[in-house]
């Protein structure tokens, strides 16, 4: 009966640890706004491509077309952005389409829950705007993107 | 003492990465990282998950919606739905705001990417019904919002936020004038 209180008690404690990891914790983080779909699928081609100026016009389609958008650090952590400052429309909105591809200074709530990160903005430090120059390497990101490029 | 390591392990160690496979019909999109899963969840707006900022109706298609799967209580989130459109789940998945469903689909896992419990929605079923909902209904929603953006070509090409966006940025998101710079390098 010893032996079981004991494992009974350290399974709260241990409960309780895993339980406080899903609270939001205070940060300050840098990155790009990005197309979290795109980004994690490899549909679009490898992460490098799928960010910044190459993929700029197929972010937008993606956020206007409600796919999340995230925050890629400079770390390479991606952020899953669910609020911009007053703006709880995580789902094709306004902020988060004007920022698209943009750099961000950004104050906000950290939460993790099942191996994914989340962002709560508080407050957009600085927009930086575009400062990959991405298409220098791989052009249009995916090549229609542009009409152009397709005559 | 044997007997207490084994228990704490039992209860610390994280529920290993489960195979939800079995009775997917998902197609596949020839993704790296893809495997189909099909499996029973709960729709919940993430904003009000993580935080308590919980609005009626889940948001009313304006938030990010998730799947609290029933067999282990992970939160899933489904980035995409069924349409090769550059289009996101909340819109397949609002009628369903607060209820427990069933869903096949693709998940993806991708440590290298920070890609964990992200999922493609193909289809929907309500637990008390044989009929199976494809996931591919926004752009005839987008439409219906937009009747003015009516014509020819996939929408994306016509929605009236992303045109005002490239007619002010250019399609590099830099400007007018170094759009028409790099255009000129790149296609000429």
């Amino acid at each position: 009966m010893k032996i079981l209180s004991s494992a009974l008690f350290a399974c709260s404690v241990l409960s309780a640890a895993q339980a406080s990891a899903a609270e939001g914790e205070r940060i300050s983080v840098k990155g790009e706004i990005i197309d979290t779909w795109c980004y994690f699928s490899g549909v679009m081609g490898g992460p490098d491509a799928v960010v910044g100026t190459a993929h700029h016009t197929c972010a937008l389609w993606c956020s206007a077309g409600g796919i999340p958008v995230g925050l890629l650090a400079e770390d390479g952590t991606v952020y899953m952005v669910l609020k911009i400052e007053d703006s709880t429309d995580n789902a094709s909105g306004d902020t988060q389409l004007r920022l698209a591809s943009h750099v961000v200074e950004a104050d906000g709530m950290f939460y993790e829950r099942d191996g994914l990160n989340y962002l709560i903005v508080e407050e957009v430090v600085s927009d930086l705007d575009i400062q990959n120059l991405s298409h220098d390497s791989y052009g249009p990101v995916p090549p229609f993107a542009v009409p152009e490029a397709d005559q | 003492m044997k007997h207490l390591f084994f228990l704490i392990a039992l209860v610390a160690t994280p529920a290993m990465a489960q195979d939800f496979s079995e009775g997917s019909e998902a197609k596949t999109w020839n993704l790296y990282a893809e495997q189909p899963a099909r499996f029973e969840a709960k729709v919940v707006d993430i904003l009000c998950e993580l935080t308590g900022d919980c609005p009626d109706n889940c948001g009313a298609g304006n938030r990010q919606l998730g799947l609290v799967r029933s067999a282990d209580n992970v939160l899933v989130f489904p980035n995409k739905n069924a349409q090769a459109a550059f289009t996101g789940a909340v819109q397949e998945l609002l009628p369903y705001c607060t209820q427990t469903v069933e869903v096949d689909g693709l998940l993806l896992e991708d440590e290298y990417l920070g890609a964990k419990n992200i999922y493609l929605v193909q289809r929907i079923r309500v637990l008390d019904s044989d009929e199976w909902v494809r996931a591919n209904s926004w752009t005839k929603v987008w439409a219906e919002n937009h009747p003015d953006a009516a014509g020819k070509g996939p929408w994306f090409r016509r929605d009236p936020r992303v045109l005002a966006e490239i007619a002010s940025e250019g399609y590099f998101g830099l400007g007018l004038v170094q759009d028409e710079e790099i255009k000129d390098d790149l296609f000429e």
